[in-house]
């Protein structure tokens, strides 16, 4: 019981190290889709910027924000994907990034089921523009992207509270694991 | 054997006079072909095209004037591309929103964006087609900012009631709203609009009015985007075509787009 107890916390370990550096990778890909110059454009502070101005437009048409707030959110947004998405892959405080992901891909899904129940037949910004509202995204978002930064959270939750328990008193842990404490 | 040519001779005249006659033929039929030209045109000032329909005003109403939908200069550095439907909400709310605001700001005056509308009436929408018509044959009048204004900013009423003349009516001159009338009613075929298998505009129109081929244009042109959203925007900068956006852009987030282009060195 002991060695199944063991390779099922491997298995967890590895499940969740694959999930935040599969969740790193999508943030710094939408991170990079949205920040990069647009075509013959040279790499530089102003093309980013001009990028990001054409993400705003982008923004602007869900209708939800005010347009200060579209700037705003537009100009730090991007950014912040890619530093999260950096986060991720560290692993360093894993509750606080994880639980940030999944706020932030929740407030992405809520954002994209308003617009398509509003009926806005508008890009949805998620990794540049081009790429339309409609089922095939939403699902893409509900089905694959929300689970993985749910698991994720819930995982890295999972971890930090059986490593505080393994702090606290290796005896606790096996009175608490019942099985172990009958041995 | 060939036959002895001078040119002092009676034949060598006859010959020079041959050969005038055909150079001369085609440029002076030119004028003839101008018209189907002028179709096409986008002569980029609204007065040129006020001018021209000035010179037609006494004449029958015959689409002879270029069609100008378009704001500002050709040769600015931005190209605003806009594809639209006039019964579409976030159509109006796109141009009473933000497209109002930059046809009278200085990027249009000062040539820094040239704004060029495109119709793109939608199937699904009733009364879509007849007022891109409409719109067109005000563009051959030289008066198409009032006209577009206009079913904007009265799209409820005549999406209900299917009455465009009365607010097109409203928005002209009556002198110049004769003109107009007298162009769509002679019309007799409906109103092209897009079609969701990407079909030909005209396919159900024998007998398409002048200004329709202008409006099929356009829907053919939104085909290649490709349009699958009303209002889509193309923006080119200095020749080079960014990404197709859709949706309603407010005016203070345009204007920042714009400016951190004209920024780019």
């Amino acid at each position: 019981m002991d060695s199944d107890l063991r390779s099922g916390k491997k298995w967890g370990k590895r499940l969740l190290i694959i999930g935040r550096v599969a969740l790193g990778i999508v943030f710094i890909v939408a991170a990079y889709m949205k920040m990069k110059p647009e075509p013959a454009m040279p790499w530089s502070l102003a093309s980013i910027k001009t990028s990001l101005s054409m993400f705003a437009m982008g923004v602007d048409s869900y209708q939800i924000l005010p347009p200060w707030a579209v700037s705003l959110v537009a100009h730090w947004l991007p950014p912040f994907e890619l530093l999260l998405g950096i986060w991720l892959l560290t692993g360093l405080a894993l509750r606080a990034s994880s639980l940030i992901a999944a706020l932030m891909i929740s407030g992405f899904f809520v954002a994209m089921t308003s617009a398509y129940e509003r009926g806005l037949t508008i890009s949805c910004g998620c990794f540049g523009p081009g790429e339309q509202i409609g089922p095939k995204r939403l699902i893409e978002e509900g089905v694959m992207l929300l689970p993985l930064a749910l698991a994720v959270c819930i995982g890295a939750f999972l971890a930090a509270r059986k490593g505080n328990e393994g702090d606290q008193s290796p005896l606790e842990v096996t009175v608490g694991l019942g099985d172990t404490a009958r041995r | 054997m060939l036959p002895r040519f001078s040119f002092g001779s009676p034949r060598a005249s006859w010959f020079f006079l041959l050969c005038a006659g055909l150079v001369l033929t085609p440029s002076l039929a030119l004028p003839q072909a101008a018209p189907s030209a002028a179709l096409k045109s986008t002569d980029p000032s609204p007065k040129s095209a006020a001018k021209t329909s000035a010179k037609s005003a006494d004449s029958k109403p015959v689409a002879t004037g270029p069609l100008v939908k378009s704001y500002g200069s050709s040769g600015a550095p931005i190209k605003l591309d806009v594809f639209t439907d006039y019964q579409c909400p976030s159509c109006r709310n796109f141009y009473q929103g933000s497209l109002r605001q930059l046809i009278a700001s200085d990027y249009i005056t000062s040539g820094k964006v040239y704004l060029v509308h495109h119709d793109f009436p939608l199937q699904a929408h009733m009364y879509s087609g007849l007022a891109a018509r409409w719109a067109n044959a005000a563009a051959r009048v030289g008066q198409f900012p009032e006209v577009e204004a206009a079913l904007y900013d009265n799209q409820d009423a005549w999406g209900a009631s299917g009455d465009i003349a009365k607010y097109v009516a409203a928005a002209l001159p009556a002198a110049d709203f004769k003109r107009v009338e007298a162009l769509v009613k002679s019309c007799e075929s409906p109103a092209p609009t897009s079609t969701w298998d990407h079909g030909d505009p005209l396919a159900r129109d024998p007998h398409p009015c002048a200004f329709d081929y202008a409006v099929r244009d356009d829907i053919e042109l939104g085909y290649k985007i490709p349009v699958q959203a009303t209002p889509t925007y193309v923006i080119t900068y200095k020749g080079q075509k960014l990404p197709a956006g859709s949706g309603m852009v407010s005016w203070p987030i345009l204007k920042q787009f714009f400016d951190s282009l004209l920024a780019q060195q």
